[in-house]
C-alpha cells in the first residue's frame, strides 16, 4: 500500500506546482453552521431523554454527537486539502479528501470572476473567489481566502484573463 | 470603429442614433394573440376539470350570451396586448451588432454582437407557417434566454436577414440594411442584399428510419414490457380493468415519442460556407445555421437496439443552446444515421482529425475495444469498477481533438476539438484511489455532451491533464478568428465569399448520398 501511495497522490500533485493553502479560519466558518444544525437536535434529544426517563431515547443525542465528532475531524482535513496555484497560463484548484478533485482553468477561458463573503465569512475574515468559464461544469471556487488576498487574486485573474482573452 | 458611429450627444452604451429601426410583421399580433386565448381556454377547462358537460351546464346558468361576451372581451384584450407588444417591438442591424427593443410594461433593449453569433435559426410554428411568417432566432451564448428573437417576419425577409447577418458575422459586409457608406471591406455594392450562401445537401434522413429508430428506443421497450407485465397481471387476477391504469404511462411515453418524431421529421443536413445547415420538423419547421467553429463538442451514440443496423445519433454542444426550453431539438446534428453519415457529420464539424488514417481511427473509436491505433485504455484493474466495459474506456489525443470513447452496451464516442476545451478536471473517488485510477473531465459549454475519460491509470490521468492543458493552449493560440470568412493571413478586403472559411474540400467517401 505504501509503495503505491506515492504514485496515487501524484496526479493531484503535478511537478513544480507550489500549492497555496487557504485560511484555517475557514474551519471555524464551516463548523459553526454545522454545530448549530447538529447541536439543536442534540440538546433537544438529551432534554427529552432526561425528562422522559426512557433510556432508549439517548440514541438520538448519541447519533448527533457522533456526527458532530465526525464533522470536527473531517472539516479541518477538507479545509487543509483545499489548495490553489497560479501558473503562467492557468490556475489550478484542488480539493477533497475522500473524493478528490483538481481543476485546471486557463486564464483565457475565464468569463468572469466573483468574490463573495457571507456574514459569517466577513466575521471570520475570509472570502471566496469563484471563476466562471463558459462551461457550467468547471466548478472553480476557492473558499476561505483572506479578503486582501481574494481582491488581489480577483484583479490578477481579471488582468491575466484579459491578456489571454479568447472567444468561446 | 465605435467612435465613428457614435454621434455627438449619444450616451456611451446607447445604440448608434443613425440606425434604421424596423418593425416585425404586422400580422404578428394575430399569430401571437391566439396564444393568450389558448392559455385562457386551458385554464378555464382546468377549472371544470376537463368536463365539457359540466362547463356547458354552468354556461347555461350564466347565459350563453354573457359567456360569449366575456370570451370576446378576453380575446379583444389578448389581441390588444399583442398589438401593443408589436408596436413596441423593433429591431435594427449595423455592422457590429443587432439591436432589439421590446416589452410593453417592462421595456428591454438588447444589443447582440454579430461576431459572437453562435447560430441562427428560423422557426415556423404551425400557425405562423399558414401566414407565411417565420421567427428568426439569433443565439449569442449568454446563458438562459440569451437569444435575440425576432417574431414574426415574412419568410423572404427572414431568409434575407439571416443571410445578411451571417455575411456580416463572417466578416463580409454588404451594407444592404443601412444606407450608410459601404464599408471598406464590402464585396457587393451598397443596397445589394447578401446572397444566400450556396448549400450542398449531405444527408436526408427518411421518415421510415426515424420511426424505426424510435421503435428501437428504450421508451418503446419500456412500454412493451409494461404492457406485457400488466396483461399477464390482469389475466392472473381476472381484472381486465387493471390494464387501464397504464393509460397515463402510455400517454407520457407516446407524447415523448410523438414529440421526437415531429421534431426530427424530414431531417436534412447540409453544408454551406456559412456553416452547417439543419432543417427539420413536421408541424413546426426549423432551419438552423451553425457557423464554423461554433460546435464545442460532438457525441456519437449507439444504443444497443441500434447496433444491428449500425445506426448512430449525433449530438453537439453549442454555446447558448442548452438552457432553452427546446434544447433537445436544437442540439441534434443527426437523429438517426448510419455510420457513414454519422462520420460525415463529424467531418463537417472537424474536417481535419489530425491523424494519418482517420477511417481506421474512427472505426476503432466507434466500435473498437482495447488499445488499437494508439488508444489509451483503462488498466485491467478497472474491471472492479467497470466489469466488462473497461477495455472500451479509452482516449486518443490527435493533433486536432481529443477522442473519448466508452460504453459497452450504449456505445459512445465524444470528440472535443482542442481549442474548445474550457477547463479540465481530474477526479478520484475512494474506490478509484484504492485501485490507483482517476477520471478526467473536459469541461464543455452546457449541452447534451459531457466529455469524460473514465477510470484511467492515476498517473496517466495526471499526465493527460497536463498534456491536454498544453494542447488546448496551443490550439487556441493558432485558432482562426471569430469572423470565419476573415482569415488571419488575409487583409479583410481580400476575403472572398467563394472559398469557405475552414476549407471543407470534399467529404470523405465517394458514394455520398445527395
Amino acid at each position: 500500500m505504501s509503495a503505491q501511495d506515492s504514485s496515487l497522490t501524484s496526479p493531484f500533485d503535478p511537478a513544480e506546482v507550489v500549492w497555496q493553502p487557504v485560511s484555517p479560519r475557514l474551519v471555524t466558518v464551516r463548523l459553526i453552521p454545522l454545530a448549530i444544525v447538529l447541536g439543536v437536535p442534540l440538546v433537544a434529544g438529551a432534554v427529552a431523554a432526561v425528562l422522559s426517563g426512557i433510556a432508549g431515547l439517548w440514541v438520538v443525542p448519541a447519533v448527533f454527537l457522533l456526527l458532530g465528532v465526525w464533522a470536527a475531524v473531517l472539516v479541518p482535513r477538507q479545509v487543509h486539502a483545499i489548495g490553489y496555484a497560479e501558473r503562467d497560463d492557468d490556475l489550478l484548484i484542488r480539493r477533497g479528501v475522500a473524493f478528490r478533485n483538481l481543476v485546471v482553468v486557463p486564464y483565457g477561458r475565464m468569463q468572469f470572476v466573483d468574490v463573495h463573503a457571507g456574514p459569517l465569512d466577513r466575521w471570520a475574515g475570509v472570502a471566496a473567489v469563484q471563476l466562471h468559464t463558459a462551461s457550467a461544469a468547471s466548478d472553480a471556487a476557492i473558499p476561505g481566502l483572506p479578503p486582501a488576498e481574494a481582491a488581489r487574486l480577483r484583479d490578477r485573474l481579471a488582468a491575466r484573463g484579459e491578456a489571454r482573452l479568447a472567444g468561446l | 470603429m465605435s467612435s465613428a458611429r457614435t454621434g455627438p450627444g449619444d450616451r456611451p452604451g446607447d445604440p448608434p442614433s443613425d440606425l434604421d429601426w424596423v418593425r416585425v410583421h404586422p400580422i404578428t399580433p394575430v399569430v401571437r394573440g391566439w396564444k393568450v386565448i389558448a392559455v385562457l381556454v386551458v385554464i378555464v377547462m382546468q377549472q371544470f376539470e376537463f368536463d365539457v358537460s359540466n362547463a356547458a351546464r354552468v354556461a347555461r346558468v350564466v347565459g350563453f350570451g354573457t359567456v360569449g361576451l366575456v370570451a370576446l372581451g378576453v380575446a379583444a384584450l389578448g389581441f390588444a396586448y399583442a398589438t401593443l407588444a408589436w408596436r413596441m417591438t423593433r429591431y435594427a442591424v449595423d455592422d457590429d451588432a443587432i439591436y432589439l427593443h421590446n416589452g410593453v410594461l417592462f421595456r428591454r433593449q438588447r444589443a447582440a454582437r454579430l461576431d459572437r453569433i453562435q447560430g441562427i435559426d428560423t422557426i415556423q410554428p404551425l400557425l405562423a407557417r399558414m401566414f407565411g411568417l417565420t421567427e428568426l432566432k439569433i443565439e449569442v451564448a449568454g446563458g438562459a434566454d440569451s437569444a435575440v428573437r425576432l417574431s414574426f417576419l415574412r419568410d423572404q425577409d427572414a431568409q434575407r436577414l439571416r443571410n445578411e447577418l451571417l455575411a456580416r458575422a463572417a466578416g463580409l459586409r454588404s451594407g444592404a440594411l443601412d444606407d450608410g457608406p459601404a464599408a471598406e471591406g464590402a464585396t457587393q455594392g451598397p443596397g445589394t442584399p447578401a446572397p444566400a450562401a450556396p448549400e450542398r445537401e449531405l444527408v436526408a434522413v427518411p421518415a421510415g428510419r426515424i420511426i424505426e429508430g424510435l421503435l428501437r428506443s428504450i421508451g418503446t421497450l419500456v412500454a412493451l414490457v409494461l404492457t406485457v407485465g400488466m396483461v399477464v397481471l390482469a389475466l392472473a387476477v381476472r381484472e381486465p380493468a387493471l390494464t387501464l391504469s397504464l393509460l397515463p404511462a402510455f400517454i407520457g411515453i407516446g407524447g415523448a415519442l410523438w414529440g421526437r418524431f415531429t421534431g426530427e421529421f424530414g431531417f436534412r443536413l447540409a453544408q454551406s460556407p456559412d456553416g452547417i445547415r439543419l432543417r427539420h420538423g413536421l408541424l413546426e419547421a426549423r432551419a438552423q445555421t451553425v457557423p464554423p467553429g461554433r460546435v464545442q463538442a460532438v457525441r456519437l451514440r449507439q444504443p444497443l437496439l441500434w447496433r444491428s443496423r449500425d445506426w448512430w445519433r449525433v449530438e453537439v454542444n453549442i454555446a447558448g443552446y442548452a438552457a432553452q426550453q427546446d434544447a433537445g431539438k436544437e442540439t441534434v446534428l443527426l437523429p438517426v444515421a448510419d455510420r457513414r453519415q454519422a462520420l460525415l457529420a463529424l467531418w463537417l464539424v472537424l474536417p481535419d482529425l489530425g491523424v494519418d488514417d482517420p477511417a481506421r481511427v474512427l472505426d476503432e473509436a466507434l466500435s473498437g475495444s482495447g488499445p488499437g491505433v494508439g488508444f489509451v485504455t483503462s488498466p485491467r484493474r478497472a474491471r472492479w469498477l467497470d466489469l466488462w466495459g473497461w477495455p472500451r474506456n479509452a482516449y486518443l489525443a490527435t493533433g486536432r481533438a481529443l477522442l473519448a470513447r466508452h460504453g459497452l452496451v450504449t456505445r459512445t464516442l465524444v470528440v472535443v476539438p482542442h481549442e474548445r476545451t474550457q477547463s479540465i478536471g481530474l477526479r478520484q473517488g475512494p474506490l478509484q484511489r484504492r485501485l490507483g485510477l482517476a477520471s478526467v473531465d473536459l469541461h464543455s459549454t452546457p449541452g447534451p455532451v459531457q466529455p469524460r475519460v473514465h477510470h484511467l491509470d492515476a498517473t496517466a490521468a495526471g499526465e493527460l491533464v497536463t498534456a491536454q492543458a498544453l494542447r488546448a493552449r496551443r490550439a487556441r493560440a493558432s485558432a482562426g478568428p471569430e469572423q470565419w470568412m476573415r482569415s488571419p493571413a488575409q487583409p479583410p478586403g481580400d476575403a472572398l465569399p467563394a472559398g469557405p472559411g475552414p476549407d471543407p474540400g470534399r467529404p470523405p467517401g465517394e458514394e455520398l448520398q445527395r
